[in-house]
């Protein structure tokens, strides 16, 4: 990330200046294409030059893709492929008469591709506007122009006393305030050995230590809510139904380290994840618990919410501080670490929302208490969602170390209609793919990492017995080509031919593909390149036969 | 001080010296295409990977610094497969191969790569010639990011930037109008850094048609 840039967007920031990214995405609100106009207001208003809003308007999906007055996204995400093999895609396309990303010449309507809604528990979802609808019947409703809300459904915990799916009440930052011990508080998360929930799994204390011990004129708390990882639903869920929690964990986490500023950066996928944050911390500030002088502690901590502009890379941290700054998210190399060189070149923590939020129970009933959570297994407990395949998906709170045929038939009732599990993609694209053969498997880290597969995010997508598994690595290949963020070449480039090479109607020579998967793995700058091997190498140790390959 | 050995030779180089530039000091070779020692080091192209004693894989020598008793092999035969493979890939972007004087050409006859292997999608032929002598071929472009920095670490200009993304990444001056029309001051320091005559200087074309005589030093 250009040094200079962020130095010029901290000094128009401390001048109440927008990112150019805000100035766009709302000319695109405004008039549905993005002008040479645009990007100049642009520029002038954040203060970036020319070239870099330029730039920034040719990254994201929601800058690029022209909108008509009836603008329509389809889900193009794993859980509605597994739900229709894409079949959905093909239907509204035929019935609105209009390719991806086209609009009409009478600019009335337009579609676009989208990845994912976080419906997956009702696929196949489709969105007009803000309205996402979902499940049977949506294409028929949204060709009859009479698409509805789609209903979420309810989670269940099933711990004896929920941690995660409880309502914030705030009683761990003020346990916090009270004992007005950040070093005693920053020990117990890291005896509490809270890992990330996000996909990487790095130990949470570790990063609060490191931004705690740098040096700085302000420190900043970033919550990753950029949970692009189609199949997932839970950092939705908790910023939309439970957003208290999350700026509870934000304030502790802003108090153990000295910082006063906190940023949510949620999807613009989820239109409903900004207005309830923003309500949520008006409620706060109301309450005393963000604000000046937090509960009479002398502590003073506030949050910004802002949006993304569609791109999944811009879950990796170092791309996400670009994008919450208004820049191209693309990746850059660490060192520096946010910690050190964070929003506005400061120090800055950023922590998965799912990982704040098993924050403030640590706070209120300290480490021993949330280690309990999941005996014998990873600390805490998960937030785990599933898909539309299951007789139950929805999103459950769940002890760590259950066994994944536990979690698919007893918690989430098996596959409807008596179809068989086949596979299971587990945590998102990164992630490897489990045969319905090995579900004997415990759900953990540790565990799972021993298949090949991850605990990732924890959304876990089935595909039953009708799913074609070369269609499957075209699915994701797609996916991981059309997101990668160009910055390196082996995803920049491998990914595009490993899509060539899966998508043609061809052979596939096993050797050249085993060498591409591993010049990604090796190479790659960030988990997108690096983790994208890990379904195919899955694919490929399992159902080679359905993969057409031939020996070199 | 921090004391690293690199292919059996150790030294002492400050903290936070990276193994790229400590091994440039000894005088050990790692092929690179995104490095500009006049620009902060940017992990793009990852054809600078070296193996590292205890490392689980390569890793990138321009970014990753060394710390103290550090053991660097900068041959590592799997570091290198990824290297060449790397440039492989990069060729098969271009839909012609580099030319000869170029430094992708020079890294790619070090490692080895003698043409690519992949079939698939080119970069499809983009000429800009508006500047009176700055040329921009955009099918060139592998999107090392070095004008970029260039313009903006070297010159303070920020006339250029990263377009696009994925395989279509590429490089534009101000809002694609061309260098002329854009805050270009024709310093011609990104015509200087470009390691594939992307960006060139027109004279120099001219004077310098294909193919170029090699000379060894």
């Amino acid at each position: 990330m250009s040094k200079n840039l962020v130095e010029l967007i901290r000094r128009h920031h401390a001048e109440g200046a927008p990112t150019a990214l805000e100035v766009l995405k709302a000319a695109m609100d405004d008039h549905g294409a993005i002008t040479d106009d645009d990007r100049r207001v642009a520029a002038e208003r954040s203060g970036l030059p020319e070239a870099a809003v330029h730039g920034v308007s040719t990254f994201y999906d929601d800058l690029l893709q022209p909108r008509g007055r009836r603008h329509v996204r389809v889900c193009t995400g794993t859980a509605c492929f597994a739900a229709t093999g894409d079949a959905h895609v093909d239907a509204v396309r035929e019935g609105l008469g209009l390719g991806l990303g086209e609009r009409s010449a009478d600019g009335e309507t337009s579609l676009a591709e989208t990845v994912c809604l976080g419906f997956c528990h009702s696929s196949p979802a489709v969105r007009v506007g803000d309205v996402i609808d979902a499940g049977p019947g949506v294409v028929e409703r949204v060709l009859a122009g009479a698409e509805r809300e789609a209903a979420e459904p309810d989670p269940v915990s099933l711990l004896a006393e929920p941690v995660l799916i409880a309502p914030g009440t705030w009683a761990g930052l003020r346990a916090a305030l009270e004992r007005n011990d950040p070093e005693a508080t920053l020990e117990d998360v890291k005896a509490a050995e809270v890992r990330g929930r996000g996909g990487a799994g790095f130990p949470a204390g570790m990063k609060w230590q490191f931004a705690r011990a740098a040096t700085g004129e302000h420190k900043f708390i970033v919550a990753n809510g950029d949970e692009g990882d189609p199949g997932s639903y839970i950092d939705k869920w908790l910023m939309e139904r439970n957003p208290e929690l999350l700026l509870e964990g934000m304030a502790i986490a802003g108090f153990v380290v000295g910082a006063d500023h906190g940023f949510v950066l949620c999807r613009s996928e989820y239109p409903r994840s900004k207005p309830a944050l923003e309500a949520a911390v008006a409620r706060a500030r109301e309450a005393g618990c963000l604000g000046q002088d937090i509960l009479g502690s002398g502590f003073s901590f506030d949050v910004t919410i802002v949006e993304g502009a569609g791109s999944y890379v811009v879950g990796e941290e170092t791309a996400l501080l670009a994008c919450l700054q208004g820049l191209r998210g693309t990746v850059s190399a660490r060192p520096p670490f946010p910690a050190e060189r964070g929003v506005h070149g400061m120090p800055t923590v950023v922590n998965n929302v799912e990982t704040l939020c098993n924050v403030p129970f640590i706070a209120a009933r300290g480490p021993q208490a949330y280690r309990d959570l999941s005996p014998g297994a990873t600390p805490g407990s998960k937030l785990v969602c599933f898909n539309e395949r299951f007789a139950k998906p929805g999103l459950y709170e769940v002890p760590f170390g259950m066994t994944m045929r536990e979690l698919c038939e007893d918690v989430a009732g098996g596959l409807v209609d008596g179809h068989e599990i086949k596979a299971l993609q587990i945590g998102g694209p990164l992630g490897g793919i489990l045969p319905g053969a090995k579900l004997d498997t415990p759900f953990d880290f540790d565990a799972l990492a021993a298949e090949g597969c991850m605990v990732g995010h924890g959304g876990i997508v089935a595909f039953d017995e009708t799913t074609d598994m070369r269609e499957l690595a075209r699915h994701l290949l797609h996916f991981g080509a059309s997101e990668s963020c160009g910055k390196c070449f082996p995803c920049r480039i491998g990914l595009r031919r490993a899509h060539e090479m899966l998508a043609a109607d061809a052979p596939v020579d096993r050797r050249r593909l085993e060498e591409l998967l591993e010049t990604l793995e090796l190479g790659s700058l960030c988990a997108h390149g690096g983790g994208m091997p890990a379904p195919i190498r899955s694919l490929l140790a399992h159902w080679p036969d359905e993969l057409g390959l031939v020996a070199a | 001080m921090t004391s690293v050995t690199i292919n059996g030779r150790t030294v002492e180089v400050e903290p936070g010296t990276t193994i790229l530039d400590a091994a440039r000091a000894i005088g050990e070779w790692i092929p690179t295409l995104c490095f500009d020692e006049r620009q902060d080091p940017f992990g793009a192209c990852r054809v600078c990977m070296v193996g590292v004693e205890g490392a689980p894989a390569p890793l990138p020598a321009c970014t990753t610094q060394v710390r103290d008793g550090m053991v660097v092999d900068t041959r590592d035969a799997t570091a290198r497969r990824v290297a060449g493979a790397v440039v492989e890939l990069v060729l098969s972007e271009l839909p012609e191969p580099p030319a000869s004087h170029t430094e992708l050409a020079a890294v790619a006859r070090q490692l080895g790569v003698s043409g690519t292997r992949w079939p698939g999608t080119v970069h499809e032929r983009d000429h800009d010639d508006r500047h009176p002598y700055l040329a921009l071929r955009h099918e060139l472009c592998i999107s090392c990011g070095r004008c970029v920095r260039a313009c903006d670490e070297v010159q303070g200009t920020f006339a250029l930037t990263a377009t696009g993304r994925g395989f279509d990444a590429n490089v534009a001056a101000g809002l694609d109008q061309g260098f002329k029309d854009s805050a270009c001051v024709s310093c011609g320091a990104c015509a200087d850094t470009c390691p594939t005559g992307a960006i060139a200087e027109l004279s120099l074309l001219d004077l310098a048609p294909e193919p170029l005589h090699e000379v060894t030093t």
